[in-house]
């Protein structure tokens, strides 16, 4: 049975696929968490949300946490979660004083704004939130990047070219990534993860400078980039 | 496209049924499900049905980017900044917490 196939509303089959993935992938071990770890930070998550009046509890949440973060861990994810206009510097250093490295910090930061993204999407289709998997066995890789730098963001990141080294250029295709594509560079799963997300949502990447193209059936770009913009205005996101 | 509209959504978004684009962004986002689904189904009438799981998708990406944006502290690339000057101060960006991310390293650039 289909992600979506209880939505009144057509789902493009390559978003239903990446949503799938998404969902797949919070339920395994990241490359600093635990599955049952990530599951936590994504319940956390979706428990701000829904406190927050954001989102409506489902009936089936799915698989509950099992593992109890510690609560300076749990006020960053409910910032970051449901007012992401107050998450500044001050919340990442809280986030390092509670004992995360820089690259946990980046995935918790990954899966919480996955999660939320996923959450706010099943809100639109109008359907019930999608219950989490079971976390599966396994070992995070704790793979750190030889080719990430401290530079202007909170955490480091992997440069552009020609400074990204073997893996950045595999990363980056080989061509400049503004720093919205970079930033999650630190921990190159989640990168792959936002970039899948990012092209099934918004636009195939070597398509987002033409300003005529559009992805979506039933939209032309400017009605895009209208809810594009409003959302994140209504975020206070500067970027 | 009217870029003001965005902050001020009583304006023209100079785009075929904005108002109730701006309305949607709103609703997907906000505490009101009754608004929201009132919305969707304006929309659907609009547009046609298969429009809304594309505007979902899009609501939903840059609920993520705005996320991870503000969570990693990105500062907004130089070759947008440039150049931007004027429409950051039509728009009331440079107020926003988030701007500290890139005035915090580009000080010479919020004061163009």
């Amino acid at each position: 049975m289909s992600l979506y196939s209880d939505s009144d509303y057509p789902v493009r089959d390559d978003l239903v696929v990446a949503h799938d993935a998404q969902f797949e992938r919070f339920a395994r071990a990241g490359t600093w968490g635990t599955a049952a770890q990530r599951l936590a930070v994504i319940v956390e998550a979706r428990r701000a949300g829904i406190d927050a009046g954001l989102l409506e509890a489902p009936d089936d949440g799915g698989a509950e946490a099992s593992v109890e973060l510690p609560e300076a861990v749990r006020d960053v994810i409910r910032t970051l979660a449901a007012s992401p206009k107050d998450f500044d510097l001050s919340t990442y250093e809280a986030a390092r004083a509670a004992g995360l490295s820089d690259p946990e910090f980046a995935e918790l930061v990954a899966i919480v704004s996955f999660v939320v993204n996923l959450d706010v999407c099943a809100r639109g289709i109008g359907v019930p939130l999608r219950p989490f998997r079971d976390p599966q066995p396994g070992n995070p890789s704790r793979a750190l990047p030889d080719e990430a730098v401290p530079d202007l963001a909170f955490v480091p990141t992997i440069p552009n070219v020609p400074d990204c080294g073997p893996l950045g250029t595999e990363l980056y295709g080989g061509h400049f990534k503004p720093w919205i594509m970079r930033a999650l560079s630190l921990v190159p799963d989640e990168y792959r993860a936002h970039v899948e997300l990012e092209q099934a949502q918004y636009n195939p990447l070597p398509k987002v400078p033409e300003v005529a193209y559009c992805h979506h059936d039933g939209l032309t770009r400017p009605q895009v980039e209208i809810v594009a913009g409003r959302v994140s205005a209504l975020n206070d996101c500067f970027y | 496209m009217n870029p003001e509209a965005l902050v001020r959504p009583e304006l023209d978004t100079g785009v075929e049924h904005g108002v109730l684009l701006l309305a949607f962004a709103e609703a997907i986002i906000g505490t009101d499900r009754k608004a929201l689904d009132d919305v969707r189904a304006e929309l659907a009438d609009a547009l046609g049905p298969v429009a809304i799981s594309g505007l979902s998708a899009v609501a939903g990406n840059f609920s993520k980017n705005d996320r991870v944006a503000n969570g990693i502290g990105i500062p907004v690339d130089d070759m947008v900044l440039k150049g931007t000057a004027d429409l950051r101060e039509q728009l009331g960006l440079n107020d926003y917490k988030s701007a500290e991310n890139t005035f915090r390293h580009m000080t010479d650039q919020k004061v163009l």
